[in-house]
């Protein structure tokens, strides 16, 4: 359900400039949108665009030039770097391209292990990573050891340990980019449907416009600018006159 | 993040290379043990010479002497440097004194059957005799007012035949004397006693009164054992003046100093004064103080100071050798931190980016250096334990080295405790700065993708 009266995602005027020798590339040129709760949302565009520059600030991976981030109410523009962690710690799930669970953990420590960050002891954090594991549909897998398993078990395990901490937001980056296209499928339904499910705000990147046509809204982007707001309705009349 | 989990994660890091931690923490056994070792060789060093300068005798004893008299009379004497009572006292109150004793020497010829020597009976207080090891009879009782003698394991050396002239000097041969199972009859009027022998018969002199003294006790040990008591014969010296007083009454006591008219004086005058120091740690001070007062003080820690000195210096050179190999030890660990961080960047990214504290991060990476320190601690003490023991029960180094039978690697508790307490520090420390690096390192390497 999206509300569309609480803004979780408040960006204004974000500019990234990146120095190359004497050169400057504007990696982001002036961005402003905004995201609701409860929202699924695709940043498409295509490589180069600064899409992904764009999620690394929304997560606070990196610090804008200029402009304003408020995430949940908080601006998070001029935070250090550990004020940024625990920020993370506290509203963010983040789901990877390349999955990147522990080697050394299966898929119940995996899924557990942003909850130990925040001092949740095992007994508990535990019983929280086996609930989700079965959300996504992975009952026989618990036990696995995180190289022991297929590319989409491994993408369920790392939807699972982005649900664990019960983040205000979660960001996906290109999350089906090492996955076949049976599989992609599978888990972009299951993301969506998860999404739905938990009520959660999910803010994927993508570079390929058919995988975002299953979000609710889509950004287009192209050389550090939005060019285009897609809603859901017009992505399916779109598809439809096509 | 919990501390639980926090070890608990370092060590999975650590399972999961086991060779690589293998050799890191063998460097840390090889130096721990080589620290150990060494420091446990100069302790042992050290021990066995206290143990060696120990068995010649009290070594928080010093002995006094007064400048201007010592032994016979005659010459130039200062009464107020005398080693009276009155003095004796004054030596109590000094700090650290536990007690004073004083030594008064008296001249004797002691006799049983066709033996006889002549020398010193040492009066010594019963604090003094409560010291000496007694291996037959027993020290008599405080109120027992009966003059007893007791005799050092050794005494018999001093006797010869009185016929043959024969004694353990001439033919090695030990006197059969008994001290404990015959009657021992001594004279103290030793110049009566030689004029009587020497005389000749035209004009006879009395022999001087012998007195039965009854034999209290031998000190300890055979007659081929020796220690500082085995040489001399001593009884108490309040019975001992008594006993003088009632011999001379009114003559002088040959060994005591006369005034300037010939006359001696009321009181006894003591050949030294031993005074008892409560910690050897002391000794030196009390012995300065006891000089600053115009006395010759002697102990064995004076020696001891000397030679500890020489052992310190082979300590801290054994030392020394053994933290090389530790410092290079600690090389190796910050090393492999090193090695670990590059191949867990991506891990170190992606637990950033999941939120992990950074103060966690590094303290996971402290945590598994000081892991690496303590393993190598724990494992290099053990081998230092069994090193020390192989040392000392199978090739009795201090027995050719110092000529003591005794340990000569010593690993007291505060050692192994330090050991392994420094080790883990010096792992720590090793791991300080790679644990830094890690803390520091950007989240972005997590979401590169290769």
């Amino acid at each position: 359900m999206i509300d569309k009266k609480t803004p979780i995602i408040q960006v204004k005027n974000l500019y990234k400039i990146y120095r190359v020798g004497e050169t400057r590339v504007h990696a982001l040129d002036g961005v402003d949108f905004t995201v609701y709760r409860g929202e699924f949302c695709a940043i498409v565009g295509p490589s180069g665009s600064g899409k992904s520059t764009l999620l690394n600030m929304l997560a606070g991976l990196e610090k804008p030039t200029k402009g304003e981030i408020v995430i949940d109410k908080i601006h998070i523009e001029n935070m250090t770097e550990n004020q940024l962690v625990e920020f993370r710690r506290k509203r963010v799930g983040f789901i990877f391209q390349s999955y990147n669970l522990l080697q050394t953990l299966n898929a119940v420590e995996n899924v557990a292990l942003p909850l130990s960050f925040r001092g949740v002891p095992k007994k508990k954090r535990n019983e929280i990573a086996v609930k989700y594991l079965k959300l996504v549909g992975l009952e026989k897998q618990m036990k696995h050891m995180a190289n022991a398993m297929s590319g989409g078990q491994q993408q369920r395990v790392g939807i699972a340990r982005a649900l664990a901490v019960n983040p205000k937001i979660i960001f996906a980056d290109e999350p089906t980019g090492n996955l076949d296209s049976k599989t992609t499928l599978e888990i972009l339904k299951l993301m969506q449907q998860v999404v739905r499910e938990q009520n959660q705000t999910l803010v994927m990147v993508t570079h390929d416009n058919n995988l975002a046509s299953y979000a609710d809204r889509q950004f287009r982007i192209v050389d550090g600018r939005i060019v285009k707001i897609i809603e859901r309705e017009e992505a399916a009349k779109q598809a439809e006159g096509d | 993040m919990k501390f639980l989990d926090l070890l608990a994660m370092s060590v999975s890091n650590l399972k999961r290379r086991k060779l690589r931690t293998f050799l890191t923490v063998l460097g840390v056994i090889i130096g721990t043990a080589s620290v150990v070792i060494m420091v446990s060789l100069g302790i042992g060093l050290n021990s066995l010479m206290i143990e060696q300068y120990a068995s010649y005798g009290d070594m928080t004893m010093v002995t006094v002497y007064s400048n201007s008299y010592y032994g016979g009379g005659g010459g130039e004497t200062d009464e107020s440097t005398f080693l009276t009572d009155e003095k004796l006292a004054e030596f109590q109150r000094i700090d650290h004194v536990t007690g004073v004793s004083p030594v008064l020497n008296a001249d004797a010829v002691l006799k049983q059957g066709a033996y006889y020597c002549s020398t010193n009976v040492v009066g010594v207080s019963r604090d003094y005799l409560e010291k000496i090891p007694l291996g037959q009879g027993e020290l008599a009782a405080a109120d027992d007012n009966e003059l007893k003698f007791y005799y050092g394991n050794r005494v018999s050396m001093w006797f010869s035949n009185e016929k043959t002239g024969a004694g353990y000097w001439d033919n090695e041969e030990v006197p059969p004397v008994d001290f404990m199972g015959k009657p021992m009859f001594v004279v103290f009027d030793t110049n009566a006693y030689w004029q009587s022998r020497w005389s000749d018969s035209e004009n006879p002199v009395k022999p001087p009164k012998k007195y039965m003294i009854p034999c209290g006790g031998v000190v300890e040990g055979s007659f081929d054992d020796y220690n500082n008591y085995s040489y001399d014969i001593y009884t108490d010296v309040e019975l001992l003046k008594n006993q003088l007083k009632m011999v001379f009454k009114k003559n002088p006591i040959p060994g005591q100093p006369t005034n300037s008219k010939g006359k001696p004086y009321s009181y006894f005058v003591y050949n030294q004064a031993m005074v008892f120091v409560d910690d050897m740690e002391n000794v030196l001070e009390v012995q300065q103080q006891l000089t600053d007062m115009g006395y010759q003080a002697n102990s064995q820690m004076e020696w001891i100071e000397q030679a500890q000195q020489t052992t310190g210096m082979v300590q801290l050179v054994l030392g020394g050798i053994g933290a090389v190999s530790l410092f290079v030890a600690a090389i190796g660990i910050a090393n492999t931190m090193m090695m670990s961080i590059y191949e867990r960047t991506k891990e170190i990214g992606v637990i950033k980016v999941l939120g992990c504290d950074m103060r966690n991060i590094r303290n996971m990476f402290l945590l598994e250096s000081g892991f690496i320190g303590f393993m190598g601690g724990v494992a290099g003490l053990l081998i230092s334990y069994a090193v020390g023991y192989a040392m000392n029960h199978f090739l009795s180094i201090g027995q050719q080295m110092m000529g003591v039978a005794g340990d000569i690697s010593r690993i007291p508790l505060w050692l192994a405790g330090g050991a392994i307490v420094f080790a883990v520090l010096v792992g720590m420390a090793a791991g300080f700065f790679p644990s830094l690096r890690a803390m520091h390192l950007s989240p972005l390497a997590a979401i590169r993708n290769e």
